[in-house]
């Protein structure tokens, strides 16, 4: 019930900021990117807010404890992505004076049919990455207040669809903000909490030692929702409604629905698709084989590092930057705020590992944030704690699925048909049917979809966004020849490749773990073809054009010099 | 009317000497990523190396935390925004220089 009362306050909140900016909200400008005067501490927080998705706040801790410390090198990738994007991308976009990335991609290469394609892809990408955050508020409703799967996903897309058509992006640069904190508070504080609660870390063998997670003293009762196949470690006997089963070590045991009590020190049997690990291998960032191999982690860092700088509810974001050198700054505190939040969730995979361990059984260690607080402190406390954090999960769906939603709705509206003819109140109206609209399509295929992995799709969205944006952006603003067919010939190879890559990877389920590793994170070689792709078409396509371009001047020249007036005077 | 043209103008009518200004801040701003990206790539890249050489590591505790896990939990963050805060710094001085350049008397 408090959890109910703390997930009503958040969205309360949010609606509320989103109803405050509306009044401000008065052209398409406002709209769009909020009159480019959000200062860079609120456009960081915003950005911050943004991003730190379900993925971030449930997924890296559940990671974490299923797969072993080398999960912790996705917070690393998610966060480098920014400096790369500070590197590169963020003031030249910013000085460029476009709203969109398809509005990039025409004016830099003064081609339609691009600016068309990029829409394309834009929709694709935010499509899917809307999709599971849809679903996973699904899940976190269910999980916390037992409410149906479907109520989640209509509460939190009405929610986002509303307040994103009612407050443009001004109102949602607050929300944004307003959650970045909430998440870090969110997170943070019952992490500290519980920490002092607990003196410090639990009986450490069976997080860095040489044990397997362990039933505490007092047995562990574990409810089987559906059928589990079951790995167990060492030999056991467990009780399954009443009837013994005896296992041998490494025995593999269809366990059915129901109850299934483990007495006081067994080694915590786990559900398919998950290693049971000792202490020692569990904490070590990289190992040999498996998902911690050297070849997995880098593969994965590079993902993340060029997926984040495709992703246009990012990117739409520096545009509210005042002018280039804000933008920088921008993106310099994004990555001291991203910092401040990425120190928590391995506290709560580690002490997952110790206080929730039938969550390995289960197989559900994705909600071991949501459920590590009333299990480490049982009574009010807990309670409490356990209330914050699911608001909080709570925020990161609604803030990464606000962004998103303006990225569709303002791609909707403003890439595929020219009304410049048209007055500000019917753009309004247009923005705000295509708000509602674009949210339609992404809840259904989250109703149908609910066997759908959601790291498959949000692994997706990634490396489409690596493949396509990364190489048009780097290449448009720092290369002099690129043309549009080349543009246009690596977006399609880029998204090609990625897009089989995925699917092959689906249907396949191939065995090796590198082969596994390439498919599931094709970054690696699609992006390559992709600015290969660009550069070779380019290059054979057009002879150099005379220098300089206007769109290079616009993309490079610093403020104030009377120069910054874009190729489209 | 046949007042001095100034790199300024040169770079705002497009001619070929604007165009040489202009690439030689590109090239500068450039050349300055991309030596922060090569740092950047050597510390986080050498990162998971480094810990997978010297496996001895695991065996040092921190605050009751083995050091690889809080090694890669706690200060690259700060890293980054030293990067970051450095590199921003940099390229906010090649612009000025490129500023006084075009307009010297501004």
């Amino acid at each position: 019930m408090i959890a109910l009362a703390a997930i009503l306050a958040v969205t309360g909140a949010t609606v509320g900021l989103g109803v405050y900016g509306v009044r401000i909200a008065r052209t398409t400008s406002d709209l769009f990117v909020a009159s480019r005067a959000v200062t860079p501490w609120w456009n960081a927080a915003a950005i911050s807010g943004e991003y730190l998705s379900a993925a971030s706040f449930l997924g890296i801790a559940g990671l974490q404890m299923k797969i072993g410390s080398g999960a912790l090198w996705l917070p690393l990738g998610f966060t480098a992505g920014y400096l790369a994007l500070l590197l590169f991308v963020a003031a030249p976009l910013r000085r460029f004076g476009a709203y969109t990335i398809s509005d990039f991609a025409e004016a830099r290469l003064r081609s339609p049919r691009l600016r068309a394609l990029s829409a394309c892809i834009v929709l694709l990408i935010g499509g899917f990455y809307l999709v599971p955050q849809l679903k996973g508020a699904g899940l976190t409703l269910g999980e916390v207040v037992g409410a149906p799967y479907w109520v989640g996903v209509v509460a939190v897309g009405a929610v986002v669809a509303l307040n994103v058509a009612l407050g443009g992006m001004r109102g949602i640069t607050y929300v944004q903000a307003f959650q970045y904190w909430l998440k870090t508070f969110a997170i943070a504080l019952p992490a500290c909490l519980l920490l002092l609660h607990l003196g410090g870390l639990p009986e450490r063998s069976a997080m860095f030692g040489a044990e397997y997670p362990r039933a505490p003293a007092g047995g562990l009762t574990v409810t089987l929702d559906e059928p589990v196949l079951a790995t167990f470690p060492e030999a056991a006997t467990v009780t399954v409604d009443g009837r013994a089963v005896r296992a041998g070590a490494g025995a593999e045991v269809r366990l059915p629905a129901g109850t299934v009590e483990l007495p006081a020190g067994v080694a915590v049997p786990v559900a398919e698709g998950t290693d049971a690990q000792r202490g020692t291998d569990w904490a070590a960032p990289v190992s040999d084989t498996g998902d911690a191999s050297p070849l997995f982690v880098y593969s994965l860092l590079i993902a993340t590092f060029l997926g984040t700088m495709g992703l246009p509810h990012i990117l739409v974001r520096f545009y509210t930057n005042r002018d280039g050198p804000a933008a920088r700054r921008t993106t310099v505190r994004v990555l001291g705020l991203l910092g401040a939040f990425y120190a928590f969730p391995a506290v709560y995979g580690a002490l997952g590992r110790v206080l929730t361990p039938e969550l390995y059984l289960t197989g559900e260690t994705d909600t071991v944030v949501l459920r590590l607080p009333e299990a480490a402190w049982p009574g009010l406390g807990g309670e409490l704690l356990g209330a914050l954090v699911a608001a909080g999960a709570f925020a990161a769906f609604m803030s990464t699925a606000s962004g998103l939603l303006v990225s569709l709705a303002g791609t909707v509206t403003h890439d595929f048909r020219r009304d410049a003819t048209r007055g500000a109140p019917a753009r309004r109206r247009r923005f705000q049917a295509a708000a509602l609209g674009a949210m339609v399509v992404p809840a259904l295929l989250a109703l149908v979809a609910r066997e759908l992995d959601i790291s498959v799709l949000v692994g997706w969205a990634f490396a489409l966004a690596a493949s396509t944006f990364c190489p048009l952006l780097l290449l448009g603003i720092w290369w002099d020849r690129l043309t549009a067919r080349g543009a246009a010939a690596g977006l399609v190879v880029g998204a090609t490749v990625a897009t089989a890559a995925i699917f092959t990877g689906l249907v396949l389920e191939p065995g090796g773990r590198s082969v596994e590793a390439l498919l599931t994170q094709p970054a690696v070689v699609s992006v390559p073809l992709a600015f290969a792709t660009m550069a070779l078409v380019s290059v054979a396509g057009r002879p150099v054009r005379r220098p300089p371009d206007p769109e290079l001047l616009a993309l490079h020249a610093p403020e104030g010099l009377g120069l910054d007036d874009p190729a489209r005077a | 009317m046949s007042a001095p043209r100034t790199p300024r103008d040169e770079l705002a009518e497009a001619t070929a000497h604007g165009g040489l200004y202009l690439r030689r801040l590109i090239r500068r701003q450039l050349g300055l990523s991309v030596l922060t990206l090569v740092a950047f790539g050597g510390f986080l890249g050498s990162l998971p190396l480094a810990l997978y050489l010297l496996p001895g590591l695991q065996d040092v505790d921190v605050l009751g935390v083995p050091l690889p896990l809080l090694a890669i939990v706690v200060p690259p963050f700060p890293v980054f925004v030293a990067f970051g805060w450095l590199y921003a710094r940099r390229a906010q001085a090649l612009e000025q220089e490129f500023r006084e350049l075009v307009e010297p008397d501004g």
